[in-house]
């Protein structure tokens, strides 16, 4: 057996022994024959899918002996350095802080301290570093709103790479990322703000069964996602819901999706003049078209942020939703959810219209694929710089990044040759941490991807001005929807000019 | 007072059932902790009959099925790394020593507002309690230039000093109303034998109020306990406590109920042993020392 | 000694050197970050440029135009009116009734403590768990009681919503007054209770006549403790609704954060918080007086 069609098999019985339709002993069986034994599976901690990645991380998900003996080469006049990261717990940064570091760590001597914390926490940590150039954090975890932030506190990448000659990595590639996510997540005018490290990204995913069993294919368009939903809604309420928004007021969550509203109805935030274009008349139509599919939408969506909606497919109350692929991996978990196997990835609907980049303002570009991807940089003002680029090299190399895939279940590389990494591929099983929407999220990537505008006030304006006017507008205190838009049009004019 | 038996009865009913109420939510929370997020999310919602697993303590504190310690490599689907019993550890550490240094400054400082009339009394406790008005927002950000000077970011000393501080304006005005209540004519008659104020204050007035001061360590060690913000802003990754780190739970891809609840609940527990350890004192001591006028 | 002379001694004694540790550390904590925080209102911070810019009493004009201002101060008010009434009556009802010695109150007394050692943050994802519209414990029951239709989310109906945050606040600082209620409950002389039974006064004349004036103190300091906390409270907006729908929870304290926090403007959420400063030590400086309060 080749050793591709090796791990296959192995990941497809796995998935097979997980979901209970093979018994433990034959499960050993046919996985002895492949040669591994009890203790590389971990059976002796019981049979749980994470245990399962770990005894495979063990087994056969390790760095490559060629980036390993780079990293010792390299980091020998580091060692005993210490490095800090502040970052959103995102799947990269979880999967890189539990499992991969320590092959960093014992390579090269160098020690990584990871700071975990919720989005909002890490920009105010930021912010502190830069405001007084503390130098606390050696490497930055830079949201795509806060590029304009921070382009000028940190390395770019390029510069590095020719700067420093003995400290790159062979191989590394540069060229390598998506040139989408760099353009969206990373270059800020014409300097690269680190390189893009992780990739959130709405893609539409639906409750296949049913869509089959209502004869129902999935949505093209957003006239056929509503029609869909309102379908399923009647057809299978009052307990089962054709859509889950995540409608939170004043939560960031609710300006994500009205966001991928907006650009498929061909509107954009601000148009090039730089005002607020959301009560122009395809801001008009987006609110339209968001209000008439909240009403067939579960009661309480106003209540979700994405964790929300996530429930609502993962337990079976709604049957699709447009929202970060990232959740995909997670409603295939068998031990958590009600939907394992039953769920299908497919790209966002067709825009009805959509407006160029080269009509809005501030950087944004329309596309129904919402992106929300961040960067990972050197801090200028880190007192380590050299080591910190090294690990970012690390952390940001193919290899790792098909680790992470593999390993921190299933979330979105940011370079193309790591969707066809074999590791990944065999990974695209229906099973906790699949890979099997990748293909989908690469597509959504490269023709669909939708960037929020680049501008400091941005923060203020996509997590408080915004949500919090439709959140009133959709509990029926804000007026109409024009009163609503012009409402915002208004504020942000007041932000942009304050 | 003299109760028939029947009110007794309805009494001890009522007791049950408003405690009950109370303590709800807390078992369900609990019960959380034990569940796979399939039996979380449900409708009718699940109650009691759910199938308990350990899964969710396991990852938050690196427990497996077979004993085996500080198995932290332990990952979730989507790549989360839970583990967070040395947080627990540091909640522990903080609370007390933060509750010693604030006991001790405060025991001090109430004695002498309890038993010396000096001008300008009166306004000097109010000055100390507008020490717990401003909003923690707006003194964490000059906290951290402070303790940069300091190198006392991310220490447990930085922490200890800052919980300390933060309690010093409740402790002092519980502590004074406690000594308030010890007759001051046992001050004055050893004053008479020819004792200083350090020796009564050591000898005798501290002892009579063991069991206030009990009382107030209790509330000041639930005020570190569950303290976010300033922890959040002067720490890295040094230390972490529970409130704080129960925000990793928020990950980017939803929130992971079961082990923010497996925290949760584990955290009661050290807590809970504090207040059952000097309950008895809680009571005798609030008793005695009473605040009233 | 004569009994004059040691109170010449007591009299001339002085306290500085006991307190002398206190005002140091409260200096520290308090006097830096105020004049900081005073300054910084006059100041904002200029995200590209990583500076305080000096801005004069634009902040101070600001706020004084901010529509967001005074509807927070309103919805702060409300929450605090509400939360402290609520607590204090509730507090003392349960008080009442758990001081005696029946079977397992002292468990019970125990158990209601509980509620404090929650960080607060996380008791507020526990009530948003349990109040969410389609798999809430909370909604499930209130659905079945008939009190709620499936299809109002508490927290999500401008009308409902602070209610649903002041659940979690009630439940989890109710026990706080209990506590200290409690403990005056305890202290109290048994003689003028002996007095009043004998001229066969109701029970309800005897916590009017007798319990209230003796507790008053003790009411007082409770509310003072727990009032100016509430003040600040924030944790429980945050969590469970982000003050929304739309502004409909958004408190004063929730304001300066995200000024501060999310948004950087450091200038103007030191303008917030200096302001929330005056309105607590106003009002609190007003009850002592009011109450009659010497320490």
């Amino acid at each position: 057996m080749k050793e591709k069609d090796r791990k296959f098999y192995l990941a497809n019985i796995t998935d097979r022994f997980v979901r209970g339709q093979m018994d433990r002993r034959s499960f050993l069986g046919a996985a002895g024959k492949l040669g591994l034994g009890a203790t590389a599976l971990g059976m002796g901690m019981g049979s749980r899918p994470f245990v399962m990645n770990k005894a495979l991380a063990q087994e056969q998900m390790q760095p490559s002996a060629e980036v390993i003996s780079w990293l010792k080469e390299v980091g020998k006049p580091f060692a005993g350095t210490t490095l800090k990261l502040a970052t959103e717990s995102t799947p990269p940064s979880n999967a890189i802080n539990s499992q991969l570091k320590k092959y960093f760590e014992e390579a090269t001597g160098i020690k990584v301290e990871i700071e975990v914390l919720p989005l909002e926490q890490v920009l105010q940590k930021l912010t502190l570093d830069v405001a007084s150039s503390l130098g606390t954090y050696d490497l930055y975890y830079i949201d795509q709103s806060w590029a304009a932030s921070f382009s000028q506190d940190v390395f770019d990448p390029r510069e590095q790479i020719e700067a420093k000659p003995d400290l790159a990595m062979p191989n590394y590639n540069i060229d390598d990322f998506m040139p989408a996510l760099v353009d969206g997540i990373s270059k800020y005018e014409d300097r690269w703000v680190g390189v893009p490290y992780d990739i959130p990204i709405f893609i539409m995913i639906y409750r296949k069964d049913i869509y089959e069993k209502l004869g129902l294919k999935a949505p093209t368009t957003f006239e056929e996602l509503y029609t869909n939903s309102a379908t399923i809604s009647k057809e299978m309420g009052p307990n089962m819901f054709g859509y889950a928004g995540q409608m939170k007021s004043g939560h960031y969550a609710l300006e994500c999706e009205w966001t991928s509203m907006l650009w498929g109805h061909g509107g954009s935030i601000f148009n090039a003049d730089k005002q607020f274009s959301g009560n122009d008349e395809q801001g008009l139509a987006a609110l339209d078209y968001y209000t008439k599919l909240k009403a067939i939408m579960p009661p309480g969506v106003d209540q979700w942020t994405w964790d929300g909606q996530g429930q609502a497919i993962a337990q079976g109350v709604a049957a699709s939703m447009l929202s970060w692929g990232e959740f995909f991996p997670y409603f295939d978990d068998p031990t958590q959810t009600k939907v394992s196997g039953l769920c299908e990835a497919v790209i966002p609907p067709q825009p009805i219209s959509l407006r160029m980049p080269d009509q809005c303002g501030y950087g944004e570009i329309p596309g129904v694929g919402h992106q929300g991807g961040s960067s990972l940089a050197v801090s200028k003002y880190s007192k380590a710089p050299d080591a910190a680029w090294i690990f970012m090299q690390w952390a940001t190399c193919a290899d790792t990044q098909a680790l992470i895939t593999t390993l921190g279940g299933g979330t979105g590389p940011t370079r193309t040759s790591v969707y066809d990494d074999p590791r990944v591929k065999a990974n695209a099983r229906v099973g906790a941490g699949t890979t099997r929407h990748l293909p989908v999220v690469r597509e959504t990537i490269d023709k669909y991807m939708g960037s929020e505008p680049d501008l400091p006030e941005w923060a203020q304006i996509s997590s408080d001005t915004i949500p919090v006017a439709l959140g009133k507008y959709f509990a029926g205190s804000g007026g109409s929807a024009k009163e609503t838009m012009d409402g915002i049009a208004q504020q942000v004019g007041e932000i942009l000019k304050g | 007072m003299h109760q028939s038996r029947f009110t007794r009865t309805l009494r001890t009913i009522a007791g049950w059932l408003v405690v009950g109420a109370f303590f709800f939510p807390i078992y369900f929370w609990t019960s959380v902790a034990f569940r796979d997020a399939k039996e979380i999310f449900n409708w009718p919602p699940i109650i009691f009959d759910f199938h308990p697993t350990v899964r969710n303590f396991e990852q938050v504190f690196g427990i497996s099925l077979g004993f085996s310690f500080g198995n932290q490599e332990a990952v979730t689907p989507g790549g989360g790394n839970f583990y967070m019993g040395p947080r627990l550890w540091d909640s522990i550490v903080v609370a007390s020593l933060s509750t010693v240094l604030a006991i001790v400054v405060a025991t001090l400082a109430s004695y002498a507002l309890s038993r010396m009339n000096f001008r300008g009394r009166h306004e000097f406790v109010n000055w100390v309690l507008s020490t717990r008005m401003m909003p923690p927002v707006a003194v964490a950000i000059p906290m951290f230039f402070i303790f940069k000077q300091f190198s006392l970011l991310d220490t447990y000393l930085g922490v200890i000093l800052i919980h300390g501080l933060m309690n010093l304006p409740l402790a002092v005005l519980l502590l004074k109303s406690f000594f308030d209540d010890i007759p001051a004519e046992i001050d004055e008659s050893a004053l008479l034998d020819g004792a200083s104020r350090w020796t009564i204050f050591r000898r005798i007035v501290l002892p009579m109020a063991k069991g206030g001061i009990a009382a107030t360590a209790v509330l000041c060690f639930i005020f570190s306990w569950t303290e976010f913000l300033f922890v959040l802003t002067l720490t890295q990754t040094g230390l972490k406590t529970v409130p704080v780190v129960s925000s990793t739970f928020v990950t980017s891809i939803g929130t992971a109920w079961g082990n923010m609840a497996a925290l949760g609940a584990a955290a009661i527990v050290p807590a809970f042993i504090t207040i059952l350890l000097v309950q008895r004192h809680l009571v005798r001591g609030l008793t005695m020392g009473s605040l009233k006028q | 000694m004569s009994v004059a002379q040691v109170k010449r001694i007591a009299i001339s004694d002085s306290p500085w050197p006991w307190l002398a540790p206190l005002i140091a550390l409260l200096i520290v904590f308090t006097i830096y970050p105020l004049i900081y925080n005073v300054w910084l209102s006059f100041h904002e911070f200029v995200p590209r440029k990583r500076t305080l810019a000096f801005v004069g009493f634009d902040n101070w004009v600001q706020l004084w135009n901010d529509t967001r201002f005074w509807g927070a101060l309103g919805v702060t008010f409300l929450y605090f009116v509400i939360a402290l009434t609520v607590e204090l009556v509730l507090g003392m009802a349960v008080a009442l009734l758990l001081d005696a010695e029946l079977p397992g109150f002292g468990a019970l007394r125990a158990i209601l403590s509980m509620t404090l050692v929650i960080p607060p943050a996380i008791a507020g994802m526990m009530f948003l768990l349990m109040q969410d519209p389609q798999f809430g414990v909370l909604s499930y029951f209130l659905n079945q009681l008939g009190i709620l239709d499936k299809s109002t989310p508490i927290l999500a109906t401008s009308s409902l919503a602070l209610i649903g945050v002041l659940l979690a606040e009630i439940w989890q600082w109710t026990p706080f007054m209990v506590l200290i209620f409690m403990a005056g409950l305890r202290s109290l002389p048994t003689e003028p209770y002996e007095a009043a039974m004998i001229d066969g006064a109701s029970s309800f004349q005897m916590f009017r006549r007798l319990t209230l004036p003796m507790m008053s103190k003790v009411i007082a300091v409770a509310i003072l403790l727990r009032g100016i906390d509430l003040f600040r409270v924030f944790d429980y907006v945050f969590v469970m609704t982000s003050g929304g729908p739309g502004t409909s929870t958004y408190t004063l304290s929730l304001y300066a954060w995200q000024q501060t926090f999310s948004f950087l403007k450091w200038g103007y959420g030191a303008t917030l918080s200096l302001t929330s400063l005056v309105i607590i030590m106003v009002l609190a400086n007003l009850f002592i007086r009011v109450a009659k309060v010497r320490w």
